[in-house]
């Protein structure tokens, strides 16, 4: 049968047989496990235990576990430092490597080397270089500047530290090639018009520039906030596993981890952890994209 | 019927789909309702045996052995399957959570502590309780479970004895003798004062990790780890506060290397480069650092594990359990016996540095022969299998000590060592999270 427009007739649900391998897929590995950590969060089930409804007694238990304030602390201090740093240092780095001098690709490929590079690999550098006996102290020893060795990963705080520094290094060329396609799309011409008024490179930085790369920063501060209330490898690889002495730098994601891991692993605990997680991640998302529809014209 | 409709219906019953399948498969319990399975004397059938990473080193004897039982039992096929160690656990989990266990199933310490304690295995006393005297004393009664009786829930296998490595150079400079390695875990901590006295910063005893030492030592004092009942954890001793007191005293003068305390560390690698003194107490590490790092493994002397005042040593086990619904019990209870009998453990002792569980295998000439005395592989083989023999096999981490149980201990531990809290109040909340922990699980 065929339409006015010559093309066959396509029933109401043509569409949804496109969508429906996707929805398959999502449903599959995206919302039954959802939905399954979700359920699980309100069941007492451990590993090979099948659990039972206990209602909200893992939530009540999270608010009143030192453990969990600790690490949510940790999490929300890592995304309060860590989110202004990848939001404006790959900015300044995009607007440095921008200029169209010669070897300059070098030098974009090499700040996106960092990358690339396993999370692994690179928390395994930096453990050489932060240790007591590692390159920094070894350095900051030679010029008498300390005398002894600065605890960047046997302290807590120290460790947090150390594990935001890496995060950023590692999120710097990432979030430097969002702003260098941001930066293409910044008008020539505006900085023509605004040289020709007189205004200088900062002044047309923060007047032109910025205004213009405005929302890619929401979107780059939205997603390193996501990326920082997720982080764990770093926190694992520099502070071992049972995140830093006595537990003092873990984070959210960590928690969860240790909580619901091993033979042990207490899974209606750990699972109610994440939707509490899950949860912040919202709060920080919607906020971003409050933010950044406050900036639509 | 409008479009609309369809569409809702369609959305109700993927949601109704996905709670269901949640409920049905993430809340499920996997195979403890099994029914226990029961001997015919019938030797026929089918049967899966998993095994954890032996492929492709020893492929052609574990086939070897296979083929040998099959051709005894012709009415028996075996499939191995052998699975990498990365994951072994998460797997068995999977697996039992599926009820798709292998029939024959290769079991370190804590994957048969989980599984037997939610009555997965079978209970191979009652399937072949005269196998018991086949194994070395000890060995056997290894792999019963508290509060489950005189029920055993695995052959054993092959066993790796705790022993003690050294660097014979550095004991020396730090005017120790090389022929007199501490005994008891009290004299252990002195020569490692007396090393951290001595090195001036270049090297260190031992690694801090309390998670390596724990709770191991304190069983070796004779500190009580668990009431009589097993109920409750009674650590918090004046001995135990004692072991923490030494462990901060140690590490602030430099015995242990700093970042060690968190387990970041590859002891291998200290060791291997001079900067450690004490090696992994493990016969498998001698051969490790004779391959990656000859000129350390020139140093090295091996010795007697440091025990305790009640002469404990660790052990490492490895066993085979038999799922406890498998269809063909006689086939695989046979094999596993097969797989664990003395020529066959002996032969894997071999290729491998392993010690048999099998009493008629650890008296095979090979595992007391010291060579010159002078090779620390040959000598850890002879010093590990001498320690099996006599050695009590009770030492071991007990199934209440689990990972939280152990994590919870050693947080308290860390922040005690690195002087963050007195050892007093470290002991006393490491027994109370523990407590808390194990009463937590007594109530599911």
């Amino acid at each position: 049968m065929e339409t006015e427009t010559g093309l066959p007739h396509r029933s109401w649900w043509t569409p949804y047989l496109f969508l429906a391998p996707g929805l398959v897929m999502v449903t599959l590995f995206s919302l039954w496990p959802f939905v399954n950590t979700v359920v699980l969060s309100f069941t007492d089930a451990q590993i090979l235990r099948g659990g039972g409804f206990v209602g909200l007694d893992n939530y009540r238990r999270a608010f009143a576990d030192p453990d969990f304030w600790v690490a949510t602390g940790n999490s929300v201090l890592y995304l309060v430092v860590v989110v202004p740093c990848l939001v404006l240092l790959p900015l300044a780095l995009a607007v440095l490597v921008q200029a169209k001098i010669p070897g300059i690709g070098f030098f974009r490929s090499a700040f996106y080397t960092p990358v690339i590079a396993s999370a692994v690999v690179v928390g395994l550098i930096w453990q050489w270089v932060l240790r007591s006996d590692g390159l920094v102290n070894t350095v900051f020893r030679r010029l008498h500047l300390v005398s002894e060795p600065i605890p960047f990963l046997t302290d807590s705080t120290m460790l947090l530290v150390s594990a935001m520094i890496v995060t950023v290094w590692k999120g710097l060329g990432y979030y430097m090639v969002f702003y260098l396609a941001a930066l293409g799309n910044v008008s020539a011409t505006l900085h023509e018009a605004a040289a020709i008024d007189g205004a200088g490179p900062v002044r047309r930085f923060f007047s032109i520039t910025v205004p213009q790369v405005k929302p890619m920063m929401l979107l780059v501060g939205t997603l390193s906030a996501i990326s920082a209330l997720r982080v764990f490898t770093e926190i694992y690889i520099l502070g071992g596993e049972s995140g830093g002495p006595g537990g003092g730098a873990r984070t959210l994601p960590f928690l969860i981890r240790q909580v619901g891991l091993g033979f042990s692993g207490e899974t209606g605990y750990a699972c109610a952890i994440s939707i509490l997680l899950f949860l912040l991640t919202l709060v920080f998302s919607l906020l971003g994209r409050r933010l950044s529809k406050g900036d639509e014209p | 019927m409008t479009r609309s409709n369809p569409t809702r219906t369609a959305v109700v019953l993927l949601a109704a789909g996905t709670l269901l399948s949640t409920t049905a498969c993430g809340l499920s319990g996997g195979g403890a309702d099994a029914k226990e399975a029961r001997r015919t004397g019938e030797v026929a059938g089918e049967i899966t045996f998993r095994t954890l990473q032996l492929k492709p080193t020893f492929t052609t004897y574990v086939q070897g052995v296979i083929d040998a039982f099959e051709k005894r039992y012709p009415e028996v096929e075996v499939t191995w399957e052998d699975v990498p160690g990365d994951g072994y656990n998460e797997k068995l989990v999977a697996d039992a959570q599926a009820g798709a266990l292998p029939d024959v199933v290769n079991l370190s310490t804590d994957s048969f502590q989980l599984l037997g304690d939610r009555g997965m295995l079978a209970d191979v006393a009652a399937l072949d309780g005269a196998s018991a005297q086949e194994y070395v004393p000890g060995a056997w009664e290894q792999f019963k479970l508290p509060g489950k009786g005189d029920s055993v829930y695995a052959y054993p296998w092959y066993v790796t004895p705790e022993i003690l490595t050294y660097n014979r150079e550095l004991f020396e400079k730090a005017g120790l003798d090389p022929a007199a390695p501490p005994t008891g875990v009290e004299q252990f901590f002195d020569y490692a004062e007396r090393i951290a006295a001595s090195s001036g910063g270049r090297y260190s005893a031992f690694m801090a990790d309390p998670k390596g030492r724990l709770p191991g030592d304190w069983q070796k004092m004779g500190i009580p780890i668990l009431s009589e009942k097993r109920d409750r954890f009674t650590f918090d001793t004046d001995r135990a506060v004692r072991w923490v007191e030494r462990m901060k005293d140690l590490y602030a003068k430099g015995a242990m290397p700093k970042e060690s305390l968190l387990k970041s560390d590859d002891i291998n690698q200290l060791y291997g480069s001079g900067k450690i003194v004490f090696g992994p107490g493990s016969p498998g590490f001698v051969k490790d650092i004779k391959k990656n790092a000859p000129e350390t493994y020139a140093k090295t002397q091996v010795a007697g594990a440091v025990t305790g005042e009640l002469g404990h040593i660790g052990i490492y086990a490895q066993s085979l359990g038999i799922k406890k619904d498998t269809r063909h019990v006689d086939a695989a209870a046979e094999f596993a016996k097969w797989v664990t009998n003395g020529p066959n453990q002996v032969e894997f002792s071999r290729k491998a540095t392993i010690y048999p569980s099998n009493a008629r295998g650890l008296a095979d000439p090979f595992f007391s022969d010291k060579g010159d005395g002078k090779d620390a592989e040959t000598l850890a083989r002879a010093v590990g299998a001498d320690q099996l023999k006599t050695a009590a096999l009770d030492a071991n981490t007990p199934v209440q000590w689990t990972n939280q149980v152990g994590d919870a201990v050693v947080r308290e531990m860390q922040k005690a060592i690195k002087g963050e809290q007195d050892p007093r109040t470290a002991v006393r909340k490491a027994q109370e999270a523990a407590n808390k922990l194990l009463a937590a699980a007594a109530d599911k």
